[in-house]
């Protein structure tokens, strides 16, 4: 115990030691606020900036309406003014094209032109000319105004009351709420499965990341000729097991960090985006769930399993290589199989219960993965749950009883690489 | 059995090609520095790696301590220096110490306070806080020796401990060795430099091929094959003096090193009569001396100029 103790330790404290980890640490959380605060920004710098000319071809007070409800519905995101033609449509629709060109001297400032025809309640589409239709948001708020405004034309041209246009036009939101096992939970649907996604995002990251870093920290040993001063101290499979965890750790540390700082930039988000003068409001919050403590349970036993899987078999892959670029090739198989699975997770979002989502619970490669996220869905039922949790232990004492043998005999293989014959040897002779 | 601290019985080991140790038996007393020699590829390493568990025999067995358990159970009680020398390159020369001894169930803070007397007292007190790849190669194996022997082991076995090194840490190394034998340890060392091992060892195994040629105290050995050798040192006209030694009837065997030889003389012949020749023939002599073999004539008489060939590249399997 102590001497795993001191493999831990000496393992996490180089690992968390090295430039690559410090600069990784303090960058995941630069990127994580650049991603929440970045669109805001934009977001916020256009904010009130849009100047729509309204273009109006004779639509008999229609385009003043549709000004209206914009200014309305875009909570002053829109500027607009509306110019009559007066029977000069293309002239008018020319020179004001000429002024959005930012390098002509710009009169008006205008970013784009909705074109409001006379006969605009009988056509099937209205244009819109701008530099910003790209924008999906925008596009989306002129066009529900739009949309508005002619169904109400429409609808009192057909002699509906005004009223009842307007009781009928009122927006419905929609809520979620969850219930579990014949309880109501009062977590949001979204937002428990949006936890157990993000941790399985989070576990597949951190077994690409530091899965990784077990190959390299077996064969550095290999490399530096370490291994026959440990391997006469240490049992091997005290080694690998000290690797993984001391590994496992510094991935842990910094997923920590990673994850705290994340969740104090959701929650302090409009006192972070006031302080860099962006208005609050823009900001892109992710909403932090109220978990189950069973979903915890859940997902953290997997986490941990998954973890531990897959890191032997990548110690394993370490012990039969002599080289990183060895070592990249053989790696394959087992990244793939993080890949495969967490790709399939996808797949299972529509059908949790189908035969699909059971049988990949039940496979110790890819339950970590899915098992997490289809409880999130729609809670497993309890002897499946316990089938899932078997298998998968199981799976991880084999991969890790296979693991240990390939890696007492393969630490101390020097100049070749092994074949996969002679790894089946070590592994049935032991 | 308990003055036995490693017992050897008919251990063998197979490798894809070939064998390479063959049913050796051997035994290392308690507090006797135990040299085992052998030409390079002999299967010294592999016996080593089979007394270390680091490999299993294919037969027989290895008995440390009377039986008390296996080498990697032991290893507290074993300081170990492979012959595949390694440190971790990033770690600083004091931690990388700490380390070292906590493998070997020091507790951190006393392994640290050892690893520091030792630096101190190998002239490396300054290098604590160097990383381990800024020393030099032979600080670095220093690093090694103090590795292996900061945990007070009762029994140090050192594979080629001396290779690699330049004479002035050569003799530090070996004073450590020494002093530790004084108080009561056990050494096995391997090597195949032999004037070596004529210093320090009491006790010696041969082996080549995989076999053992030779087992006993270095002084009976000497005493059992030194009827009559001659060494001889010669001031001028030497070329004179080669068909004195080619002569079977007077000289059996010779060692030449050009101004020196180590003769073994043949059977029935007088050294006198050697000396009367050489005089005759008008060799310069400065040194003309009836002495025990050296173990370099020994091991060269018992192993042969076929077994300096080493059989292939040894390489480890379950």
């Amino acid at each position: 115990m102590h001497k795993l103790l001191a493999v831990i330790r000496r393992e996490f404290l180089t690992r968390v030691r090295t430039r690559t980890f410090v600069i990784g640490t303090f960058l995941g959380p630069v990127l994580i606020g650049g991603l929440m605060l970045l669109p805001a920004y934009f977001a916020g710098r256009q904010a009130g900036n849009r100047v729509l000319v309204i273009l109006d071809e004779g639509s008999n007070g229609f385009a003043d309406r549709v000004a209206q409800t914009l200014l309305l519905m875009g909570e002053g995101q829109f500027e607009t003014s509306v110019v009559a033609a007066e029977g000069r449509d293309s002239v008018v629709l020319d020179s004001l094209i000429a002024i959005t060109d930012p390098k002509a001297e710009r009169v008006a400032g205008i970013d784009g032109i909705l074109v409001i025809p006379a006969n605009a309640t009988t056509r099937d589409s209205i244009r819109y000319l701008g530099d910003n239709v790209s924008s999906l948001s925008e596009m989306r708020s002129i066009r529900n105004a739009v949309t508005q405004v002619i169904r109400a034309e429409r609808l009192a041209q057909a002699g509906v009351d005004a009223r009842v246009v307007a009781e009928a036009n009122r927006p419905i939101s929609f809520t979620t709420e969850k219930v579990t096992n014949g309880t109501l939970t009062g977590e949001s649907g979204e937002a428990s499965f949006a936890l157990a996604y993000s941790m399985s995002f989070i576990l597949y990251l951190a077994l690409l990341l530091y899965g990784v870093q077990i190959v390299s920290a077996v064969i550095e040993e290999k490399s530096t000729r370490i291994n026959e001063v440990l391997i006469s101290s240490l049992k091997p499979f005290q080694l690998l097991l000290g690797k993984i965890l001391g590994v496992g750790s510094a991935g842990l540390l910094q997923l920590g960090i990673w994850t705290g700082t994340a969740m104090v930039l959701t929650t302090y988000r409009t006192e972070v985006a006031g302080l860099l003068g962006i208005p609050a409001q823009t900001v892109v919050g992710l909403q932090l769930p109220t978990v189950s403590p069973a979903l915890m349970i859940v997902l953290l036993l997997f986490f941990f399993l998954g973890f531990f899987l897959y890191a032997s078999a990548y110690g394993a892959v370490g012990a039969m290589c002599n080289s990183v670029q060895e070592s990249q090739q053989a790696a394959m198989p087992i990244t793939m199989l993080i890949v495969v699975s967490f790709i399939s997770v996808f797949s299972l979002l529509n059908d949790p219960n189908g035969t699909l989502a059971r049988v990949m619970s039940l496979i110790p490669f890819s339950a970590p993965l899915v098992v997490p996220v289809r409880y999130s869905l729609s809670p497993l039922p309890p002897l499946e749950l316990l089938a899932a949790i078997v298998c998968t232990i199981l799976g991880v004492l084999a991969v890790a009883w296979v693991a240990g043998r390939i890696y007492r005999v393969g630490i101390l293989m020097h100049g070749k690489k092994a074949k996969l014959g002679e790894v089946i040897r070590w592994v049935r002779e032991g | 059995m308990s003055d036995s601290v490693i017992q050897l019985n008919h251990v063998t080991k197979r490798f894809s090609g070939h064998t390479a140790v063959k049913d050796l038996s051997l035994s290392v007393p308690r507090g006797e520095v135990f040299g085992l020699l052998g030409p390079n590829g002999a299967g010294k390493t592999t016996t080593i790696r089979m007394i270390m568990n680091i490999i299993r025999p294919d037969e027989g067995q290895v008995t440390l301590f009377g039986g008390a358990g296996t080498g990697r159970e032991l290893s507290d009680r074993i300081g170990f220096l492979p012959e595949e020398r390694g440190l971790y390159p990033k770690m600083k020369v004091a931690a990388m110490l700490a380390f070292l001894g906590e493998i070997k169930g020091l507790a951190h803070r006393d392994a640290m306070a050892r690893g520091r007397r030792w630096l101190e007292r190998l002239g490396l007190g300054a290098w604590m806080e160097k990383r381990v790849e800024d020393l030099s190669k032979g600080m670095q194996q220093k690093v090694q020796f103090i590795g292996t022997l900061m945990h007070d082991p009762e029994l140090v076995i050192l594979d080629e401990p001396f290779s690699g090194l330049d004479p002035v840490n050569s003799q530090a190394m070996k004073d450590v060795v020494v002093e530790f034998a004084r108080g009561g340890k056990t050494v096995l060392f391997s090597t195949h430099i032999m004037e070596q091992a004529e210093r320090m060892c009491d006790h010696i195994v041969i082996i080549a091929r995989g076999e053992k040629v030779v087992d006993g105290k270095l002084a009976d050995i000497k005493a059992e094959s030194g009827r009559g050798h001659l060494a001889m040192s010669f001031s001028n006209n030497r070329q004179a003096a080669t068909p004195v030694l080619q002569d079977r009837r007077l000289i059996a065997h010779v060692d030449d090193y050009g101004a020196a030889a180590e003769a073994e003389l043949a059977s029935g012949a007088d050294p006198g009569e050697v000396l009367r020749a050489l005089v005759q023939a008008g060799v310069g002599l400065s040194r003309f001396e009836i002495v025990e073999p050296s173990l370099q004539s020994i091991f060269i008489a018992k192993v042969g100029p076929g077994a300096a060939t080493a059989p292939a590249q040894e390489t480890v399997h379950a």
